[in-house]
């Protein structure tokens, strides 16, 4: 280091005179440096003006992005309370369960999903999209979960929609779930369905569990179809991947009733008519 | 339209069923099928086979066609699906082949700009590059004209076409450096491409294309220099400041428009390198030198 050193200061001491120029230039290049950064007026007008605009413009950009983030997760934890609500359905309190888990989906849909209407007008429904979906997935899946409870069919996306109408500033255009993001809310229902059918289950409902079943392998079977066509579908297909393995696990659950219905013991006072006391033969597999 | 390709339909399911028994290897089948972009073996068997079906998936209602009962409710929500996702990707393999057209183009008009690095700049070198972005103009207007309706979903299919934009932009901003010494504004961009308000040229686009071209300069700035044109490195030292402080004015997220912009402090530091070389050094323009080193006259142009 100090051999270095020694040699760094004979050269400097050989070329005073460059030395001087070169030690000038420098400072007066950095002092140069710092003054242009430190004011913007030094920058060329035409190029400042331009940016100005090209700040302003990212400036909204971003600041939409974030309110349109903040209404999604919003929707999200909302939308899973609703999902929580339907969950504790049980053979008794049906009827007022879907009731509460309906009126909370409202709310839902007026206080948060509101919020995105004046948000995504034009071409904003497109360009923020990653910034909304998963809100808007989380809620296409409380619906059709609420729909399904409570008639046994399939909310479709039109009649989604269409609840969706009377948001609207008449002067603004409708927003509209788009097809993509109603299949990837699809695809989680099926996985909250799985659940809901092993607690009926546990609970002595086989019936309705069967319902389930049927119900989420027709989903299961078009979803096949659809899924392959969707726009980068990787998201779609791991969901898809995931399904399978729900559907199998109602499978495999309403086999295990369906075999072993002489081990069934259903809850006391239930006259449940596919009850394992239905003639069942007494083999065990 | 929708009964016709039942029809082929038909003839391609009734193929694929025979190959393809196991109901659950559908799903990753149909995958494969509507990805690749190598012909598939079984589409050749089939008469119907047309180029731009390997685009498309597994065609309409090959189940729901078999049976004889009308279509549930259920059903024919998701066969209108289909519909519209087969459309929509029929859209998107039509605007990926135009873009590919861009990038043909697009190369082109980097080879031609590749020659200003081996001397000084030439006009003709210019009229020839910008007489390939007209190629481009037109491409432009056919990739607006595919989009067409569906102008609305501009940035469903912007990810297609985003780094390819970007790389022209890069390309029209250098070359209008060299002309003018100035900076291309966004406005000016889309005019030269021939974009207007229904497909126009995204802003991040815009400045991310700006940031590639800056990364062009230092390696520009060194090759005039060898090339003798020692006037060089201060214009492309002004400039560049003064790019990067205005793009210092923008609030940027950690996206991919930050990290170009701060490799652009690289690529003004290596410029500050090359001028002080210069300067201390005592090049003056035209070439001559103050000091006791050697050096051959510059418009010699022995490296060229």
């Amino acid at each position: 280091m100090l051999h270095s050193l020694h040699k760094f200061s004979l050269f400097m001491a050989s070329k005073p005179q460059r030395l001087h120029q070169v030690a000038e230039n420098n400072f007066q290049g950095s002092a140069k440096r710092v003054r242009t950064m430190a004011t913007s007026t030094a920058i060329e007008p035409a190029m400042k003006d331009a940016f100005t605009g090209y700040a302003e413009y990212l400036n909204d950009l971003n600041d939409k992005r974030e309110r349109v983030v903040k209404a999604s997760r919003d929707i999200t934890m909302n939308s899973k309370k609703v999902i929580f609500q339907v969950h504790r359905m049980s053979k008794f309190n049906k009827v007022e369960v879907l009731e509460k888990a309906e009126k909370d989906l409202a709310a839902v849909t007026d206080q948060y999903v509101s919020r995105l209407v004046k948000e995504l007008q034009g071409t904003d429904f497109w360009k923020l999209r990653r910034a909304y979906s998963p809100g808007i997935q989380e809620y296409v899946e409380a619906a059709t979960f609420c729909c399904f409870c409570k008639n046994g069919t399939l909310l479709e996306l039109d009649e989604i929609n269409k609840t969706l109408l009377p948001l609207n500033d008449p002067s603004l255009h409708p927003l509209q779930i788009n097809v993509l993001d109603y299949l990837l809310g699809l695809a989680d229902l099926t996985g909250e369905l799985m659940r809901l059918a092993i607690g009926r289950i546990s609970d002595g409902e086989l019936e309705f569990a069967e319902k389930i079943c049927k119900f989420v392998r027709d989903i299961y079977r078009e979803l096949t179809l659809v899924a392959p066509l969707m726009d980068d579908n990787s998201d779609m297909k791991t969901k898809m991947d995931v399904m399978l393995q729900s559907v199998m696990k109602i499978e495999n659950a309403c086999f295990s009733v369906h075999v072993r219905g002489s081990e069934y013991i259903p809850l006391l006072g239930t006259d449940d008519p596919s009850s394992f006391l239905v003639g069942v033969p007494d083999i065990e597999l | 339209m929708h009964q016709k390709k039942r029809e082929n339909g038909n003839l391609h399911i009734n193929t694929m069923q025979y190959m393809k028994p196991a109901f659950r290897n559908v799903a990753p089948y149909c995958h494969v099928y509507s990805r690749s972009l190598n012909p598939d073996p079984l589409l050749l068997v089939s008469p119907f086979w047309r180029p731009e079906t390997f685009r498309l998936s597994v065609p309409v209602s090959c189940f729901s066609s078999s049976m004889a009962e009308p279509q549930s409710s259920l059903e024919k929500q998701f066969d209108s699906f289909r519909v519209q996702l087969e459309q929509s990707g029929t859209l998107r393999g039509r605007i990926r082949s135009v873009v590919s057209e861009i990038e043909s183009s697009t190369r082109l008009i980097y080879a031609t700009l590749l020659l200003v690095h081996q001397s000084r700049p030439t006009p003709g070198l210019l009229e020839k590059a910008k007489s390939q972005v007209n190629v481009l103009k037109e491409q432009y207007k056919e990739l607006s004209e595919v989009l067409g309706g569906s102008s609305g979903q501009y940035y469903r299919y912007h990810g297609d076409w985003k780094s390819e934009t970007q790389t022209v932009v890069s390309m029209l901003t250098f070359m209008h450096w060299l002309e003018t010494g100035s900076l291309l504004e966004h406005k000016e961009a889309e005019e030269k491409l021939g974009l207007g308000s229904d497909f126009g040229l995204d802003v991040e686009d815009y400045l991310i294309g700006v940031c590639f071209m800056s990364n062009e300069l230092p390696r520009y700035v060194v090759n005039q220099v060898t090339a003798g044109n020692y006037d060089c490195p201060k214009k492309v030292l002004k400039f560049l400041t003064d790019l990067h402080a205005a793009f210092r004015m923008l609030n940027l997220r950690n996206d991919l428009l930050r990290k170009k912009f701060d490799g652009m402090k690289y690529d003004l530091r290596k410029v500050e390198e090359v001028y002080y070389d210069v300067k201390i050094r005592g090049l003056t323009p035209n070439g001559e030198l103050i000091g006791d080193l050697e050096i051959k006259e510059p418009k010699d142009n022995r490296l060229l």
